[in-house]
């Protein structure tokens, strides 16, 4: 085979001429056509399909499920109140410096819900102006409600609560795809899933180290920059300095001291000075003592914020913060510019793992584990000899029978049904369908609905027979009546599979496609192409008697 | 060659034995349901589910000893082909949300404590947390009524007459209803492969149907005098010959996927089997005698109804 007939764009476009033209040939009456068309498209078919399997380094043309090939299927729930969590923080922080910069005075200002936030103690003289900024700010997105003594409720709307879930999913889909693309997976899924829309496929083909895979989908990986105010032993000697709580710009994390085991805890500003998506780059680097280290660049917005702001805060200590821990606490010694770099007890993978993770993006929101699925290699393999070896059986059994009960006719029906066969592959092939071990089955099920065809036409053509007819009239009179059962027929499989296709879960969904496809490839070649081959043979010929 | 000749059965005067055998059927499947309870696959159930492949010829009792200790009362057999030395560890306890792997990692963990001799050199699994079970199990039984629903509508409007739908539909159900008897008879799992099966089978037995009932619309507007029981008993043998061939081939299809299928597929192939047979034998003593007993009832009622495929 020509390597030009195997790149994507000739053979779509090669299968979309030789569609044309089967359409051609279809509407014209002369048989002449019919052969052209029909073989063509036959013969596209098979070049679309070839190799059907990888040979000597060449890919396969139809692509094989997680069932077949080993590897991962996961279905992950994204935590949306994580998001909206960290909508309402952002307007509360809003809200908190627009009343500081207009010099409101007013008690607390914080969460109190996943979609809403509180206003409390405004100072009574200002209550109006309190009013007009949060409509300002927040009248859009969120409705401002008055409770009297200066305090106001401000709720996220139905509508924007909706938008934000809906851009989550979406950046976490994003950001899971650039990262299974830095594990170097070859054709992998990841896609929105479930009834509520808050769910995620993730299918990793070919991949065995669940684990790997498992933690590099999972981490959440924000990262952030944030000047530390204070650091202790533990967090009651932290605390003394402020008044035994933590204020409310602040957090408390812990961190790695100089003694192994101990751990050190730190009073963070809330505010982050850098984050994750200031990023430009991130790799595995080599400290002074050749321990592994993350090295990263910071882009030429971040640079020149970064760089003002730790000019003005030398002498301090900076955390580097990646999802509720902080991985060191430097001392800033002079102004930082973009090249920048985290050290900690990393081994080389966890260095490595970690900054493909940090390039790739932070998840918006925390990913629990709904379903998990994992398939070895040699599993698969087992699946596929056992489900082909019963395709064959099944095969071989009916060609037997067909040649043997119809005769010459039968031969025609085998004919028919290998077309079927190779239109139902094409199709796979050509729309990137997945064949599974459920799809395997559904194949099988096409041969017998494709017989059911034949068999249905054979014996009415029979039957004309038997009233007397002619041959030519009988096989004319045996394909006009069978046709409209046919359509009832398919029509009617078809709306089953398509609530199969429903189901949405990997092999099922690939079982309804091969159905699918198998039903229209069948009335195709049991039908029409079946019809042209008695056309054909009979000719211009006066026959008296059909071997059927 | 002809398998019958002529064939001239009267199968709607025997309608009513063959009901009373679907009703004895069902009744036997719904009490073998109710007392044994439906045995869902893991990914209905939720739970983890392990297929170890070993280096050498695993022992069952060696590998439940080291397994009961870290998941009691899991169950432990072997996998497919003896020679392929492969064990599935199915545990029922739900894999707690916050860290689904737990219970598999323990099983792994044990085993390669006190069965190390014997290392594992591949293992798949397959875990459900218990929310994504639950939610399946409901689309399930959805999926298939509106499946159902969908093709009695199609029916309907074809054979302008809604009995013609709710004739095949029930046809439908009936299959469904006997072989979820069988499968929890042989004590086969409802996996998502099985429930395909299901789906599948009742658009074969409404394929099935819709072939008869087709060729009674061509035999009622040929034969306009007849009485419609006469008409309807004669399409069935007209096609007769078309049923046994078909469902016939498609039925050693199936068997050869059950046989030679494999152990994911043999569920499957089982629901196929059972499948063929009851949708061949529901569209001739189910779907057709639901047709016949509607428009004789209406002629009863006294009004000359005349149906109208």
């Amino acid at each position: 085979m020509p390597p030009a007939l195997q790149n994507p764009i000739t053979l779509w476009l090669l299968l979309t001429a030789a569609l044309a033209g089967l359409v051609y040939a279809f509407m014209r009456p002369e048989l002449r056509w019919k052969a052209i068309g029909y073989g063509s498209f036959l013969l596209a078919c098979a070049v679309a399909v070839w190799p059907p399997y990888e040979r000597d380094g060449v890919p396969g043309k139809i692509h094989l499920g997680l069932d077949l090939r080993g590897g991962i299927h996961l279905v992950l729930q994204v935590v949306l109140e994580d998001a909206l969590n960290a909508t309402v923080d952002d307007a509360v922080t809003t809200a908190r410096d627009q009343a500081t910069r207009k010099g409101i005075q007013f008690g607390a200002v914080q969460r109190v819900s996943p979609t809403s936030f509180s206003v409390e103690g405004t100072e009574p003289a200002r209550v109006k102006d309190m009013r007009d900024l949060l409509r300002d700010f927040f009248g859009r997105s969120y409705e401002v409600r008055e409770a009297g003594e200066g305090k106001f409720t401000v709720q996220m709307t139905d509508l924007y609560a909706r938008q934000v879930k809906e851009q989550t999913v979406q950046e976490a889909i994003r950001t899971l795809e650039r990262r299974v693309n830095a594990l170097g997976v070859a054709e992998p899924v990841i896609a929105a899933t479930g009834n509520r829309g808050d769910q995620i496929l993730v299918q990793l083909p070919g991949v065995t180290d669940v684990e790997q895979a498992k933690r590099i989908i999972k981490t959440t990986a924000q990262l952030s920059l944030r000047l530390v105010e204070n650091s202790a032993a533990s967090p009651e000697t932290l605390l003394q300095g402020v008044g035994g709580k933590v204020p409310d710009n602040m957090e408390m994390m812990s961190g790695p001291s100089d003694t192994p085991g101990q751990p050190t805890y730190f009073l963070l500003r809330k505010e982050a000075m850098i984050t994750g998506r200031d990023l430009k780059s991130a790799r595995v680097g080599v400290d002074e003592s050749n321990r592994p280290q993350i090295n990263f660049a910071l882009n030429a917005l971040a640079t020149d914020k970064f760089s003002r702001e730790t000019a003005r805060s030398i002498g301090r200590q900076l955390a580097i913060v990646l999802d509720g821990t902080v991985y060191s606490a430097p001392v800033i010694q002079s102004k930082l510019g973009s090249e920048n770099r985290i050290t900690g007890r990393f081994t080389t993978q966890e260095a490595d793992e970690l900054s493909k993770i940090l390039k790739a993006g932070a998840l918006p929101a925390t990913l629990k584990y709904l379903q998990q699925l994992t398939v070895g290699a040699s599993l698969g393999r087992d699946s596929i000899r056992a489900g082909v070896t019963a395709a064959a059986a099944g095969m071989a059994f009916i060609v037997i029978f067909m040649l043997v009960y119809y005769r010459l006719s039968g031969l025609n029906a085998v004919v028919a049904l290998a077309a079927n066969l190779l239109i139902l592959l094409a199709a796979m092939a050509y729309t990137n369908a997945t064949l599974t071990l459920p799809g395997i089955a559904g194949v099988i099920l096409t041969i017998g609905v494709g017989v059911d065809t034949n068999v249905l036409v054979f014996e009415r053509i029979r039957e004309e027979l038997r009233n007397g007819k002619t041959v030519r009239v009988a096989i004319q009179n045996g394909f006009d009546r069978v046709l409209i059962t046919i359509i009832d027929t398919h029509a009617t499989a078809i709306i089953a599979a398509l609530f199969l296709f429903t189901f949405g879960t990997g092999p099922i969904k690939g079982f309804a496609v091969t159905l699918v496809i198998g039903l229209v490839a069948n009335v195709f070649a049991s039908y029409f192409v079946s019809r042209f081959l008695f056309e054909w043979v009979l000719g211009k010929r006066h026959v008296e008697s059909l071997s059927i | 060659m002809e398998i019958i000749k002529n064939p001239n059965y009267d199968f709607l005067g025997k309608a009513k034995y063959f009901v009373a055998l679907s009703l004895f059927f069902i009744a036997s499947g719904i009490a073998v349901m109710a007392l044994r309870g439906i045995a869902y696959g893991v990914e209905f159930s939720g739970g983890t589910q392990l297929i170890l492949h070993f280096q050498n010829p695993p022992e069952v009792d060696k590998i439940r000893h080291a397994v009961d200790a870290q998941a009691p009362g899991a169950m432990i057999q072997t996998y497919g082909d003896p020679k392929a030395n492969k064990v599935l560890v199915r545990i029922g306890q739900a894999a707690p949300e916050s860290d689904l792997d737990a219970p598999a990692r323990g099983v792994r963990e044990a085993l390669a404590r006190s069965y190390g001799q014997n290392p594992i050199l591949e293992s798949s699994s397959e875990i459900v947390g218990p929310i994504v079970g639950a939610e399946l199990r409901q689309k399930a039984v959805w999926l298939t009524v509106l499946g159902l629903l969908a093709q009695l509508i199609y029916i309907a409007a074809r054979f302008k007459g809604g009995i013609w739908g709710v004739a095949a539909a029930v046809a439908g159900l009936h299959d469904i209803l006997i072989c979820l008897g069988f499968l929890t008879f042989f004590r086969f799992e409802i996996t998502l492969n099985v429930i395909a099966a299901l789906l599948t089978l009742v658009g074969y037995s409404v394929n099935d149907t819709i072939v008869v009932f087709d060729r009674v619309r061509e035999n009622l507007g040929k034969r306009r005098k007849d009485p419609l029981p006469k008409i309807l008993n004669d399409s069935m043998n007209q096609t007769l010959t078309r049923t046994l061939i078909s469902n016939g081939t498609t039925f050693l299809s199936v068997l050869g996927l059950y046989l030679f299928g494999g152990e994911v597929l043999r569920g499957f192939g089982f629901t196929m089997v059972i499948g063929i047979l009851v949708g061949t034998y529901s569209t001739l003593f189910i779907a057709l005698p639901i047709v016949n007993w509607w428009y004789g009832r209406q002629e009863r009622a006294g009004a000359p109804a005349k149906a109208t495929a």
